[in-house]
């Protein structure tokens, strides 16, 4: 790759991102007068040692000449806002202390876009613009990309992303702590591609570990904490092809927690702990053909189980324990009734947890902002994800900063866009209205598209709100008269263009957002699977 | 009566039926009318159980080809085959029993149900399908 200055720089290995950090630098660097010095000297590996004095510099720079001069904006509220955020960054130092605790919280779906909805929904809740909103972890010091894809999949899937997440390396779409060699499905090859897990890792370091969420506990993401599987859809012994020898991945949770590799698992998915002949708490049949009820098993072992928010409420965190609060996934927050929230069970895995001499890993997941999207309902989206939001910030409040990494992303994104041009309040589940001129807040009248009709603030490119039909050979025409009420409705479909009957992922990158030990190193645009060695590298140093 | 003053009557009558009609229609239940948070039969639904309804939904795809029954949801049944390998049925579904044979309508398009009312735990016989309510007698739009 050839420099501006005409010169080879690096070789293939050098990530992209690195080669512009280092030209942004010098740029800065020239800016300030010591631009040939540093084109003499210039070579990738000083670079990277000095990036960090060379920002720090630059920015002190900067900030030395923004108070030396007298701008006419300087008692702008805008500009002073920016000071003292300026301000508060500057005083930030590296924590290189070894983290006795790493928390990874993990909105699936909820890439850089559901983000953003869940910041303006927010916001909007709590009586503003929504715009301008902070949502707990967008506090965080350290931020940074992730590209999500799986090793055979540009838009990927939960198995393969929680496996990075989780394992370290990037895998198969579909696959469950197993390496790429892995052909998907096949039981035989699991031995040989097997990895180690976090559960299996973190526990190796004498830590706790919990995993939380609102999906079913044997659902990909969850699973990939503990799990080993040729498949993510062998959930339960029924979903396993004749001959597997491998143990289905409910079985696998069972296992984890008798051999004490996992210690707290909160979520859904009680059918497949249960046989086809059983129903449980909630009146719900099992899954179940091998007449194993796991649940009983899980209590002859030792292991407490709770199946509503008033059994959560009174578990002995003393004991391992097994909440189980649904018979497949648990309720969205918007329909939520008899269940804990994500933020209940986020305290209650860390509560259990934090006894452990030397600390805990726990992985928490928001599992049905993935499905709310999935459904092209923005509303059960935005609200999941304030649910998720909570969860955030509850951990955040139970740990401290000097020895508990918090990590907090998504998987994967979806295909959700956003559209324009949208004046500061419009609801964000609602109509794009009109920007006002001579004002601030929108004009209280809806843009009209040029077929003459409103249309939302959140579409998606694929979905059951597909305005093409197939009764009229797929073609198409957008409702008439949508108004505000109908599209602030919580069950109100959001509308697509290209027709399927569950909207997709995407492969957009999502966020990473860290603060605690090494967060600093969450920077830049990274692979997933580089997430996994951070917080291995914060748990480990010595 | 006059032939002219009964015909002007009945004019009269069809326009105030076709007004009530329209009055009906432009308020029709919602699923989420049926039921309370925590899925017990809400007032208007017990109040109404018995009686002629109107509803709308989306129709989830039909369990059985030619059949009289389908079963009505609040939003388009979405179906993940890279999330899950079964239909996932919410809780707050509706059981429709049809007056003619099922005619099927696009998932993505919302349809009006027509049909009477009835609580209560109950078995289609074709299908096996359980539901907790339900409309018979139903026609759709």
């Amino acid at each position: 790759m050839k420099s501006r200055f005409g010169r080879q720089c690096f070789g293939p290995n050098i990530p992209e991102n690195f080669t512009k950090l280092s030209l942004y630098q010098l740029e800065l660097l020239q800016n300030f007068g010591t631009g040939p010095l540093i084109r003499r000297q210039y070579n990738p590996i000083w670079s990277l040692r000095m990036k960090t004095s060379f920002l720090a510099l630059a920015a002190m720079l900067t900030a030395t000449a923004t108070t030396a001069q007298d701008l006419p904006q300087a008692g702008n509220n805008w500009f002073s806002a920016a000071q003292s955020e300026l301000k508060s960054r500057l005083a930030i130092t590296p924590n290189t202390g070894k983290a006795k605790n790493v928390i990874i919280l993990i909105s699936d779906g909820n890439g850089v876009g559901s983000n953003y909805a869940a910041r303006l929904w927010m916001g909007q809740q709590a009586g503003g613009f929504g715009d301008d909103f902070v949502l707990p972890h967008e506090a965080f010091p350290n931020l940074a990309l992730s590209k999500t894809y799986n090793v055979n999949a540009q838009t990927p899937d939960s198995a393969g992303t929680g496996t990075a997440m989780h394992s370290g390396v990037k895998t198969k779409a579909g696959v469950i702590g197993v390496d790429e060699t892995l052909n998907r499905g096949d039981c035989s090859q699991v031995q040989a591609a097997t990895v180690a897990n976090a559960a299996e890792i973190y526990t190796n370091l004498g830590k706790n570990v919990g995993i939380v969420s609102t999906a079913r506990l044997t659902h990909a993401t969850p699973a990939s904490v503990y799990a080993h599987s040729a498949d993510r859809n062998f959930e339960d012994d029924s979903k396993l092809p004749e001959g597997c020898a491998t143990p289905d991945i409910s079985s696998q949770l069972l296992d984890a927690m008798k051999a004490g590799t996992v210690d707290i698992a909160l979520g859904g998915g009680r059918r497949h702990f249960i046989p086809k002949d059983t129903k449980g708490e909630e009146g719900k049949s099992g899954k179940r053909t091998d007449g194993r009820n796991l649940i009983k098993e899980a209590a002859d072992a030792g292991i407490a189980y709770v199946w509503n928010d008033e059994t959560a409420a009174a578990a002995d965190l003393t004991k391992p324990v097994l909440g189980l609060f649904e018979s497949s996934h648990m309720k969205y927050e918007h329909d939520r009734t008899g269940e804990p929230s994500l933020a209940e069970m986020t305290e209650m895995a860390i509560t259990s947890l934090a006894g452990g001499e030397n600390g805990f890993f726990l992985s928490i997941e928001a599992g049905r902002v993935d499905h709310a999207n999935h459904a092209g309902n923005a509303h059960r989206m935005v609200t999941d994800a304030a649910a998720f939001a909570a969860a955030v910030a509850r951990a955040d409040a139970l740990t401290d900063d000097a020895d508990t990494l918090i990590i907090v992303t998504a998987d994967h994104e979806h295909a959700i866009a956003f559209n324009g041009y949208c004046g500061r309040g419009s609801s964000i589940t609602g109509l794009c209205m009109g920007v006002d001129s001579n004002g601030i807040e929108h004009t209280g009248e809806p843009n009209l598209a040029a077929d003459g009709q409103p249309y939302t603030v959140i579409g998606y490119l694929n979905g059951s709100g597909s305005v093409l039909r197939e009764d009229m050979n797929w073609a198409g025409v957008r409702p008439a008269g949508l108004d505000e009420e109908t599209a602030t409705d919580p069950d109100y479909i959001q509308q697509a263009l290209i027709p399927s009957r569950s909207e997709t992922h995407s492969g957009e990158d999502v966020a990473i957002y860290a603060k605690g030990p090494w967060a600093h190193l969450i920077n830049g645009t990274v692979e997933q699977n580089y997430i996994f060695h951070v917080m291995h590298h914060a748990a480990t140093v010595e | 009566m006059l032939r002219r003053t009964f015909v002007t009557h009945l004019i009269a009558g069809l326009g105030t039926t076709a007004t009530a009609h329209r009055s009906i229609a432009a308020e029709p239940l919602k699923m989420r009318d049926l039921y309370n948070k925590d899925l017990s039969f809400s007032d208007i639904a017990q109040d109404r159980d018995g009686s002629r309804v109107e509803i709308t939904g989306f129709m989830a795809p039909p369990l059985k080809a030619d059949s009289k029954f389908f079963v009505l949801t609040k939003t388009p049944m979405s179906v993940c085959p890279f999330c899950e390998t079964d239909a996932e049925w919410p809780d707050d579904i509706l059981a429709i029993e049809t007056k003619r044979r099922v005619r099927v309508i696009p998932f993505n398009v919302r349809i009006l149900v027509n049909g009477v009312l009835r609580l209560g735990s109950h078995t289609d016989p074709d299908t096996g399908f359980v539901s907790r309510v339900r409309l018979t007698d139903a026609t759709y739009r």
